[in-house]
């Protein structure tokens, strides 16, 4: 009898740990702390608020190239913003868009001079990694355009492609990319 | 390019997105492979055959009946198209149909493929006699393409993919440029080429450098049958510069330049032919400062567009003769393009389609497709030749011997 009863306490004590573990398990675990910012040094390292830019992507169902909202902590520096805008355009691809910029491509430098020409300079991949097509080269190229355009319509007035810190003439063989470019109004 | 507001933004990474996206994507996978299935793989057949003047403006749709692979018109559709006054008289008994117009009688016999014309004593065969059909005489489509258009000086092109014929002067297609123009010489660039540039390629492997140079060289024989001397800037599979290119034209005096194309877009769903102008100030513009223009090197893209107006003419042109084969119209866009900036002559981009679009890859796989634009650019050759040096009349010519 006594023996029946251990039992019976084990077997029951058994199946409440197990119910325990299993509800535990389904808790979710503990949030992952963000990691920590660098601590400032003085005021003006500290990083600014998000701002919204629009980047310039491929809506494929339509298909035309559409503005993409996203949050980009914006550096004061006018070059360092263009640097910021444009690597954020290479990364970015949301569900249901298509970047018209070759995967794998690096923005090496951007700077803009005193005529307000804005010179970016791509890694070889821009060239390298396009698809080619008339078409395809005119989406590159008009959606670094009007990502630039749209973020500093008053500071930059044109805009030369660079590959590896050279003119060229073309991306894929169609556009003449030799001058810089703006876009109708 | 339309510019649409589209908000997107973006939220932090989460293990449980990552589910939920994938979730979404297997759901999207699927949902792909259903519209695919349900999609038919070729257009519609459509039950009407619409009739088209010279430039692409619909003169009148008229239903059809279709027996196997042949398809016939009502007599109504003759009516229609060319002659509101012509009579008609059937003879059920005899199966006898006869046509009156412009003075002359049509005899047709359902079943037979011969055409008696009267009072001329003419006869002509169809591939393909006319039927009865729901009690009803009814006639093949070559019946409107090979027969009705001579009676009113008319040449009729028709294209079964799309049920569309084409009506229009038979002087328009005359190959005026014969013994008119001997010393025209138009330059055919097959672009890309060599290992290194390709051009676009299609997921089956097609690639742009030889479809083009497959075309260039059916261009060149096709035009030099109609007297019309051609060059091409590349005969085989190698890899040609720009300039080397523009020698070319240079060196034959070339008085047309067109450089054939394939297309390629991120979306799979852009497709068609597209036509391209050299445009310093088009749809991306070169800056216009008096500064930029100083130099030499930035010279040459304005002395190309001294050709715009010509080169816009021939665009036209070929815009014209292209459409009768495409379902929407061929568009013609201007762009500041490396191909043209330093031919000195009329000069056009020809994108032939998109090898990044199944549709598209398909007609560029289909040798009848690939020689319906030949006979297109051929004739658009023609028209271009023939506004620029038009035909001498013959009592011109009688008057100067």
């Amino acid at each position: 009898m006594v023996i029946w009863g251990t039992t019976l306490v084990l077997i029951a004590f058994g199946l409440g740990v197990t119910l325990y573990l299993i509800e535990r398990s389904k808790q979710p675990g503990v949030p992952t702390a963000p990691p920590p910012l660098p601590i400032a040094a003085n005021p003006s390292d500290i990083p600014p608020p998000p701002q919204e830019v629009n980047l310039f992507l491929l809506d494929t169902t339509a298909p035309t190239l559409v503005p993409v909202k996203t949050e980009l902590r914006l550096h004061a520096e006018l070059t360092k913003r263009l640097s910021q805008i444009i690597t954020a355009l290479i990364q970015e691809t949301p569900p249901n868009f298509r970047n018209t910029i070759p995967r794998g491509t690096v923005l090496n430098q951007a700077y803009i001079d005193s005529q307000q020409t804005a010179y970016l300079d791509f890694s070889n991949h821009l060239i390298d990694g396009h698809i080619g097509g008339t078409t395809a080269e005119l989406l590159t190229i008009t959606a670094i355009l009007k990502t630039v355009f749209d973020a500093f319509p008053e500071e930059i007035k044109q805009v030369q492609i660079l590959i590896d810190g050279e003119e060229v003439r073309t991306l894929a063989g169609h556009l003449n990319l030799s001058q810089p470019l703006h876009l109708p109004q | 390019m339309t510019t649409n507001n589209v908000v997107y933004t973006k939220k932090p990474q989460e293990a449980r997105t990552n589910r939920h996206g994938l979730r979404v994507t297997v759901r999207v996978l699927f949902l792909t492979i259903f519209a695919w299935i349900i999609t038919p793989n070729s257009p519609a057949q459509q039950n009407s055959v619409r009739f088209i003047d010279v430039n692409g403006e619909t003169i009148a749709e008229t239903p059809i009946q279709s027996q196997g692979e042949q398809i016939y018109l009502s007599v109504d559709a003759v009516r229609q198209v060319f002659d509101p006054v012509m009579t008609d008289q059937y003879n059920h008994p005899r199966k006898r149909l006869i046509l009156k117009t412009k003075d002359q009688q049509i005899r047709l016999q359902m079943g037979h493929p011969t055409v008696g014309i009267d009072p001329s004593g003419l006869t002509h065969t169809l591939p393909t006699p006319p039927i009865i059909i729901a009690q009803q005489p009814m006639l093949p489509v070559a019946f409107f393409t090979q027969i009705l258009p001579d009676f009113y000086n008319l040449e009729a092109l028709y294209n079964p993919s799309l049920q569309r014929v084409q009506l229009r002067p038979k002087d328009t297609w005359a190959p005026a440029v014969i013994g008119n123009s001997p010393n025209w010489a138009i330059i055919i660039d097959p672009g890309h080429g060599g290992e290194n540039d390709r051009g676009c390629e299609s997921s089956t492997g097609l690639l742009e450098k030889d479809i083009v140079l497959a075309l260039a060289k059916r261009l060149q024989r096709m035009s030099e049958e109609q007297g019309i001397k051609v060059y091409l800037t590349r005969q085989t599979d190698t890899k040609k510069t720009h300039f080397e290119r523009i020698q070319v034209a240079k060196r034959n005096q070339g008085q047309l330049f067109l450089s054939l194309h394939c297309n390629a877009s991120f979306s799979p769903h852009e497709k068609g032919i597209k036509i391209y102008l050299n445009n310093p100030k088009g749809q991306l513009r070169f800056p216009s400062n008096a500064q930029a223009a100083l130099t030499g090197q930035r010279l040459k893209p304005l002395a190309q567009a001294n050709f715009l107006k010509q080169s816009q003419d021939f665009a036209h042109a070929l815009q014209t003769e292209l459409n009768f084969l495409t379902e929407a119209p061929v568009e013609l866009t201007e762009l500041p393009l490396i191909a043209l900036s330093e031919a000195y002559m009329p000069a056009v981009v020809l994108e032939l389609g998109y090898l990044s679009n199944v549709e598209d890859l398909e007609k560029l796989s289909e040798s009848e497709y690939i020689a319906g634009i030949a006979q297109a650019i051929v004739r658009a050759f023609q028209r271009h030749i023939s506004a620029i040096n038009p035909p001498v009349q013959s009592t011109e010519l009688e008057q100067e011997q």
